[in-house]
């Protein structure tokens, strides 16, 4: 009798595990399945730093300015229009009237006072309640918020600071319901509410978000009921899931699994420009670096061309400097440094390096932006072996990595800076003007050109475009020629969608416009 | 028997004493702490320093440890930094998936092991014990993230059996019948190696008890062969292979963090990862303290099976 019941559990267990073919189950019309890197740490946009998070929280909340769907330009967001003061000092945004939160609030100017001032006053009542880390970067300009009537609000500024607009337009600028969060106090970040085109339903750690669609989005009406985020870290898993129908889009896939998903008739390809730099930091304060024969003997000794051929299988667009080509503040005359190892031996040999010299490289395993570090610094590597620089790389964990960049102890280093605008205030600036400096700031090459510090901080305080377009262009043509790093590439994103998913393309600044599909 | 169990559970104080401050100290020799993290490489010192305050990490290690384990005795284990919810809540919302997982490859590995081993053991040197010594060598040498993927690509993406990643179907499911489905790859990869330790260690276990004088005395008596190798033979060979399978959990545990990576499993080893990785410090704490608790225990339940299993061992 026992033995009998044993093979009865055996039997009813092998039914229930046994192979059922086509696991993928029918996917309900009008449900959305995103496969996500990482799960997001929390939903408050103001709160977090990685794009996992805010990939889901910018379909819940909105800024006043935004990015059209194609691009990083500026275009009206929740505010309608707005006007800057000749010096620089004053914003005065009108906002959108009969805009309504997902919690049935109204959308208005003191709603728009309050998002900010939980983030930078810190008498603020609900400052307390959480953590900002980029309030200050983000927002430390800002003097004061006035509401002058329900739906104009003013920014007074301590300076001038051209960039706000392009801040105005991101994550941390989200325009959050005050009624949510005084609701719900220091958990607000599990229970967001915005205006945006999805509304948040809930969240089964480590599985699924889950957001409905909002019904009366001011925007547009939105077509995809449901949306679903699920975490899977592993690649491998992201892409079978992908490809045997339990995910609608997948983002951030590896360069090797692109000749796979190119011929498969499941899944669409997707790529499109980021706006990001990844590049080899160079420490210009320490010997042979100080020498911008050296630092230009190492752009010329590179083979960006094969990196991106052939490590990131076209997955990037090499770069002539820290500006993405084709955005407003780029010059348009730069060309890359071409590979010329002739050319590299040269330039050693005259700044007093014949025979080459040893060096150290750091690199992070991965971090976010990253590409292949590994292999793309491998075959810097044997490039720079080939011009008698003897690299010995060093493999480190992101947060270590980070860590160990503060001792300006380093010699070659690879990084990347994913602004995700386009806007050199925000890339030039932080990463190359002397003031930033390691520790005290991100110049981790520990750069100084005081030509350039003159045109950048010019730029900062001038409000009107093409005069900035213009001081960025010499201020490019000054790092071309007295190069801070070796310049690498400009990263193109690469997902792929299900065939039933329209009119989805990836944007420039890394965010997930899912609301823009429809399902077939 | 009752002070037995009330000396062994008063042990377990040190001992999570022990793994707390070891922990706590790993986590802040490392390089990088969670303001670092959560900045990224756009922070300024002034904002790192500010954070830092906040976090209460300028105070000494020491200050921070007391303040940390003052909380941990009252039940509370803190905040994560980084999810804003406590981190008791966090850990037991993964705890469940971590025990489905482990419990299954525990299962898996016991009763595949054992067979394995005795099917072994009975005819030595056959074909049977000779396969089974090459995948024991296999299983013990393969990575689990390499298996899981080789798995995954095999019964998920080829043969699409098997769902390739998570707990239970992004949409419908939910049921018993789906999550067994979801459970079978990472289980097998989780028990592989464990599978191949306890099948050895069986094997010759079950070889020393098969050449004693009893097992000759009971063919003699005129016994069925599986009631001599069964009843006589492995249950006296059990000792040595519970032991081993105590041990093994511990592994098992260790192991569902990177399998848990692989599958996209809800557990606590997913958890602990992205608390790593972000020097989320509480939440890994919690994590770790969590695991080390489970370890503990069954460890103890593995002692008192000793005395079920033989009655000659007495606990005073």
């Amino acid at each position: 009798m026992r033995r009998k019941d044993g093979w009865t559990v055996l039997i009813a267990l092998a039914l229930v595990l046994g192979p059922v073919p086509g696991t993928a189950i029918a996917q309900p019309a009008g449900t959305l399945v995103v496969g996500a890197v990482a799960e997001p740490v929390n939903l408050d946009a103001a709160q977090v730093t990685d794009f996992n998070s805010t990939r889901v929280i910018r379909r819940i909340t909105e800024s006043l300015v935004a990015f059209p769907d194609d691009s990083t330009q500026l275009v009206p967001g929740l505010a309608e229009s707005w006007t800057v003061s000749r010096d620089g000092l004053q914003y005065t945004f009108k906002l959108r009237k009969g805009v309504k939160f997902h919690d049935d609030t109204p959308f208005n100017a003191e709603a728009v006072k309050f998002s900010f001032e939980r983030q930078i006053n810190p008498d603020h009542p609900f400052n307390k309640l959480g953590k900002y880390p980029f309030a200050n970067f983000n927002f430390g300009t800002i003097k004061a918020i006035e509401t002058l009537d329900e739906h104009t609000v003013q920014f007074l500024m301590k300076e001038p600071r051209a960039s706000f607009l392009t801040i105005m337009a991101s994550a941390p600028a989200g325009i959050v319901s005050p009624t949510a969060v005084k609701k719900h106090g220091e958990n607000y970040p599990n229970h967001p509410v915005g205006t945006g085109p999805f509304r948040f339903v809930s969240w089964d750690r480590g599985q699924r978000i889950v957001l409905e669609k909002n019904p009366s989005y001011w925007k547009f009406p939105v077509k995809v009921d449901r949306v679903i985020f699920r975490p899977i870290v592993e690649e491998q898993a992201r892409l079978t899931e992908l490809l045997t129908g339990n995910l609608d889009l997948a983002v951030n896939l590896p360069p090797d699994f692109i000749a796979q998903l190119e011929n498969n008739p499941r899944v669409s390809l997707l790529r499109g420009a980021g706006a990001h730099v990844w590049y080899l930091g160079i420490n210009n304060e320490k010997k042979p670096f100080d020498d911008k024969r050296v630092r230009q003997a190492l752009n010329y000794a590179v083979n960006k061309e094969a990196i991106v051929r052939d490590v990131l299988k076209g997955t990037g667009q090499v770069s002539a400097g820290p500006v993405l080509p084709g955005t407003w503040g780029a010059e348009p005359g730069l060309r890359p440094y071409p590979y010329d190892p002739e050319r590299a031996r040269k330039l050693l040999a005259e700044a007093g390096y014949p025979g080459g010299f040893s060096t150290t490289l750091w690199v992070p395993e991965s971090g976010s932006g990253m590409q292949s570090p590994v292999a793309m610094t491998t075959v810097i590597q044997s490039n720079l072996k080939a011009v008698g620089i003897n690299v010995a790389l060093q493999t480190m964990e992101w947060g270590t990595f980070l860590a160990k960049l503060r001792t300006k102890e380093q010699d070659l280093f690879a990084l990347s800076w994913a602004a995700g605008n386009e806007d050199p205030d925000l890339v030039i600036y932080p990463l190359l003007h002397s003031s930033q400096w390691t520790p005290g700031g991100p110049n981790r090459a520990l750069y100084k050109n005081a030509r350039l510090d003159e045109l950048l901080q010019q730029a900062r305080i001038t409000t009107e475009q093409a005069k900035r377009a213009e001081l960025y262009r010499q201020a490019q043509r000054i790092l071309f020629e007295d190069p801070p790093w070796i310049f690498v590439d400009h990263e193109i994103q690469v997902g792929a969608v299900s065939k039933r998913v329209q009119g989805f393309n990836l944007h420039p600044s890394f965010d997930l416009r899912v609301e823009t599909i429809s399902l077939k | 028997m009752r002070r037995y169990l009330a000396r062994r559970l008063l042990q377990l104080v040190p001992v999570l004493l022990g793994v707390s401050v070891v922990i706590f100290m790993v986590l802040r020799l490392a390089p990088g702490d969670p303001a670092e993290i959560m900045l990224g490489s756009q922070a300024t010192k002034e904002d790192l320093d500010r954070l830092r305050t906040e976090l209460g990490l300028t105070q000494p290690v020491h200050v921070q440890y007391l303040l940390w384990v003052s909380h941990v005795v009252r039940g509370d284990l803190g905040r994560s930094i980084w999810r804003k919810r406590p981190v008791l809540t966090e850990v037991l919302h993964h705890y469940r998936a971590t025990v489905i997982l482990t419990f299954a490859a525990l299962t898996l590995s016991a009763v595949g092991g054992t067979t394995l081993g005795v099917t072994a053991a009975v005819r030595p040197n056959s074909l049977l014990d000779r396969c089974s010594a090459v995948a024991s060598l296999f299983g013990a040498s393969m990575p689990v993230f390499w298996l899981g993927i080789v798995l995954m690509v095999i019964f998920a993406l080829e043969l699409r059996w098997l769902p390739a990643s998570g707990m239970f179907s992004p949409y419908g499911g939910g049921d018993l019948g789906d999550l067994l489905r979801h459970l079978v790859l990472p289980a097998v990869t989780l028990a592989a190696a464990t599978i191949t330790i306890i099948a050895r260690l069986t094997r010759s276990a079950m070889l020393e008890v098969l050449g004693q004088d009893y097992i000759r005395t009971a063919r003699a008596k005129g016994l069925v062969e599986w009631a001599v190798v069964v009843r006589h033979g492995l249950k006296n060979a059990l000792v040595p292979i519970i032991t081993v399978i105590g041990v093994q959990t511990g592994v098992l545990l260790g192991g569902a963090v990177l399998t848990e990576t692989v599958f996209a499993w809800p557990g606590v080893g997913t958890l602990m990862v992205q608390g790593i990785l972000a020097r989320d410090f509480p939440l890994v704490q919690g994590c770790v303290l969590i695991i080390a608790m489970t370890f503990v225990l069954i460890n103890l339940a593995v002692d008192l099976l000793y005395a079920w299993l033989d009655p000659r061992i007495r606990y005073a």
